[in-house]
């Protein structure tokens, strides 16, 4: 590799969106990630992450290594319905046996952007780089279509979520 | 004569027919319950309570997922170390006979397959399998061994992943330690007698490479799940959700190439399932030998249900009529075991003994409560036997949602019964049931003998070997897990058989992998007989005009999660828990973990994600999975 390639390399980032698809808000993730496919661009890979995350820790690990990784969702926490949280991921992971149970979640099927975080942040995979926006979903029963709350915010989860890829 | 209590006879021919002279020959007298833990029973408990202060409730209350939950409810004397009640409670609806009605019945492919995150590719070829049947076609040959290979590598999945990531850690250091650390301190020098083969010197350290996230054995178990996946998308492409399973065999196509990234990874599993076997018969021996009464735990009836799976190539041909002849040549060949005896080896006489009940579950009795069979849509099957209202083809899925009430309804699961008795299924149902097959067709590497099973493994960088299961004199937990470690190997040199089969239909050009077909507009009915990592899988079909009419799908948890029937019988799981001795270590009853109680659970190898609470009594929850699979429901209830 030439001096001046190093000088103009671009970071590698990854984008992905975690979710059930017909799950009304709750296809938050998978929806997106369809949205933002047509922006992947040079160094910026867009993916549905929607899959069990010990293979996704897996998949990750046998990758080059990406320096920043962008995931959003939909996550009920109980705030306001519509609230976006956008963040900067500490790593922090709980006591061991909740990490098992993550685990155990994962390759049991169940997908979640927590035990995505939880289950990667202890198999290996993730880069030190890792962004998240989620916004509280109002509705996440079965069909599709988001509700009013959260149609409304489809913009700025997008906005969010690219200005996070191109940083 | 396989029936003691359906009101079917045989003639000598063994034609099979209604008994006459009964006016309602399917009618029955449903037994009034009487739990502790009932409106009425509260009275009974507080007494109880009084005179005893170690009798508990302990409750396994889920915090529920998407895909499907399970709960469990019992009381328990600490003092005599017993359970005295459960209940078993499959805690959400699972509503994919509802949503697939009027559907196209080839979306029934891939919508089924949803009731599984983990083995939904099962539902995929149960479903094609059922529509092969009302199309009136079959697969080509390889069309079939690509299918089998499918199956086999989603066992080679699921079974590491229960042995070792599921069930594996109540065996593991921290909780051998936590719970029984007089067990601990003698697995400490218990010599481990299959070294050779797994390399660890002692118990303490099989246990130690046990534990989650750091062990080795854990460790090993998520990269064999791996190998496992990356053989499967060679032909299904995709995993949980395959997209290539279709009506009449599979929509890719396979060379060389393919077979060869197959069989590579399946040699992996030569050596990997001799350490497995290993493991698990070094652990289960340990057990025993410290306290005999570990093979009591989760203990029940020797009564499994088995339809068969990986079809012969050459016999299968999708028809009802002929599904005796196809299924006994299958490489796991079906089989009902009552008692430990094998009843029947017909598919025709294990379709015909199914039923399902809801007197405790959260449905409607579709027969009107009589069970005369009143206006029942098939009073026989397509060969002319007769088929009780209960039975799936003529069942009809109605949800009321209720209050939990242990007298009245308290589970989504329905109470299947085979012949009105309670049966469990999983890979062991396969061991036996071959075990005891007396004309098996695929001995190139399998060989039953009456009262065990040979398995032939190849040379991998272990040495060849001969192993053998042998069908366990007392039925419980431990004997789960250790059959579960035979399936490896069982499920690898069938897996192993189909592939050397499938280079050989290569040789001779035989490449094709599906059948031509159309969906046919008149009324055709179908069903499905096939397996999924724990069991019995079924999907019953009633289609006309184009589009389906009825759809019944019966999975292992449906069984084995099972609340009481009509009879007050207990499910498989409940039935096993109220046999289980506490051997756990405790003095004070807020020390009590649970961990026999667990075990036995577990063993069953539960298809509903979810994590489980238990309720000690004094305000403390402990938390822990029960889960292994996502064959569950999709919509949420609450527990009033």
């Amino acid at each position: 590799m030439l001096s001046s390639d190093i000088e103009t390399a671009k970071p590698r980032v990854l984008v992905g969106g975690v979710g059930y698809r017909f799950l009304r808000d709750g296809s938050l993730g998978p929806w997106l990630t369809d949205r933002l496919e047509g922006r992947a661009e040079d160094g910026v890979e867009v993916e549905d992450l929607s899959y069990h995350a010990v293979g996704l820790s897996q998949n990750l690990q046998e990758r080059p290594p990406y320096d920043r990784l962008v995931l959003f969702g939909a996550v009920r926490r109980g705030r306001e319905p519509g609230t976006v949280a956008a963040y900067r991921w500490d790593g922090e992971l709980p006591e061991r046996d909740e990490i098992q149970e993550h685990v155990a979640e994962a390759v049991t099927g169940t997908i979640s952007l927590d035990t995505l975080l939880i289950v990667c942040g202890a198999l290996g995979g993730l880069p030190e780089d890792v962004r998240v926006v989620e916004v509280e979903p109002a509705d996440e029963g079965w069909g599709e279509g988001f509700s009013p709350v959260i149609d409304a915010k489809l913009a700025e989860l997008e906005e969010r979520v690219w200005s996070f890829a191109r940083q | 004569m396989c029936f003691k209590n359906l009101p079917v006879e045989f003639d000598e021919h063994g034609n099979a027919s209604l008994k006459q002279g009964a006016a309602n020959p399917w009618a029955y007298e449903t037994k009034e319950l009487a739990p502790i833990e009932s409106p009425e029973g509260e009275e009974k408990l507080h007494k109880l309570l009084a005179r005893n202060g170690h009798i508990r409730r302990v409750d396994f209350d889920p915090v529920t997922r998407v895909a499907g939950a399970l709960a469990f409810h019992t009381v328990v004397d600490l003092e005599n170390r017993q359970v005295l009640e459960t209940d078993s409670m499959a805690t959400l609806f699972r509503g994919y006979e509802v949503i697939l009605k009027g559907r196209d019945p080839r979306d029934a492919i891939f919508i089924s397959s949803r009731a599984c995150g983990v083995c939904g590719g099962v539902h995929s070829t149960a479903s094609a399998l059922a529509l092969e049947m009302a199309f009136g076609i079959s697969p080509p040959p390889m069309g079939i061994v690509a299918r089998n290979l499918l199956l086999s590598l989603e066992y080679l999945y699921d079974h590491p992943l229960h042995l070792f990531l599921l069930a594996g850690p109540d065996y593991s250091e921290p909780a051998v330690r936590n719970t029984n650390p007089e067990l601990w301190e003698s697995a400490q020098t218990a010599r481990a007698a299959n070294k050779a083969v797994h390399g660890f010197d002692t118990i303490a350290e099989i246990m130690t490479e046990m534990t989650p996230l750091t062990g080795k054995l854990y460790a090993e178990a998520l990269h064999m799940t791996r190998v496992a996946r990356e053989a499967y998308v060679v032909i299904g492409g995709k995993y949980p959700h395959p997209q290539t399973i279709v009506p009449g065999g599979i929509s890719a196509t396979i060379d060389f190439s393919d077979l060869n990234e197959i069989n590579l990874r399946i040699n992996k599993f030569f050596d990997y399932g001799q350490k497995v076997v290993g493991i698990w018969d070094d652990l289960t021996e340990f057990f025993y030998e410290a306290n005999p009464q570990y093979r009591d735990i989760g203990t029940r009836p020797k009564n499994l249900i088995e339809p068969g799976q990986w079809d012969d190539p050459f016999a299968y041909d999708g028809t009802f009529e002929n599904a005796d002849a196809w299924g006994r040549a299958r490489w796991s060949p079906p089989g009902v075991i009552v008692d430990g005896e094998l009843v029947t080896t017909s598919l025709h006489q294990l379709n015909m003994g199914v039923e399902e009940f809801v007197e405790h579950s959260f449905y409607e009795d579709w027969t009107n409560g009589n069970g005369n069979g009143d206006g029942q849509r098939f009073k026989t099957d397509p060969a002319g036997n007769p088929l009780s209202p209960y039975h799936p083809w003529n069942k009809e899925t109605i949800p009321k949602p209720t209050g939990t009430n242990w007298k009245e309804k308290y589970s989504w699961s329905t109470a299947p019964r085979w012949d009105r008795l309670a049966m469990e299924t999983g890979p062991y149902s396969r061991l036996w049931a071959s075990a005891l097959a007396e004309e098996y067709k695929h001995g190139r590497f399998i060989e039953p003998t009456g009262s065990s099973l040979k398995l032939s493994v190849p040379r991998g960088a272990l040495p060849a070997a001969e192993l053998e299961w042998k069908i366990p004199d007392t039925w419980g937990a431990f004997e789960r897990n250790r059959g579960r470690a035979y399936s490896i190997l069982y499920t690898t040199m069938i897996a192993y058989d189909n592939l050397l089969l499938g280079l050989d239909l290569m040789r001779k050009g035989e490449t094709a992998v599906s059948t031509p077909y159309e969906v046919p507009q008149d009324h055709r009915i179908g069903v499905g007989f096939w397996g999924a990592g724990r069991g019995y899988l079924t999907h019953h079909l009633e289609m006309d005009k184009g589009v389906i009419e009825n759809y019944q799908i019966v999975t292992p948890s449906t069984w084995m999660a099972s609340p009481k029937d009509p009879w007050g019988q207990p499910g498989p799981y409940e039935e096993a828990v109220l046999a289980t001795p506490l051997l756990e270590n405790y003095e004070k009853p807020e020390d009590f973990k649970g961990i026999d109680v667990l075990r036995a659970i577990r063993s069953f190898d539960p298809c509903m994600p979810c994590t489980t609470h238990i309720h000690t009594g004094d305000g403390r929850v402990i938390s822990r999975d029960v889960v292994t699979c996502a064959c569950g429901v999709d919509e949420e209830h609450e527990h009033s």
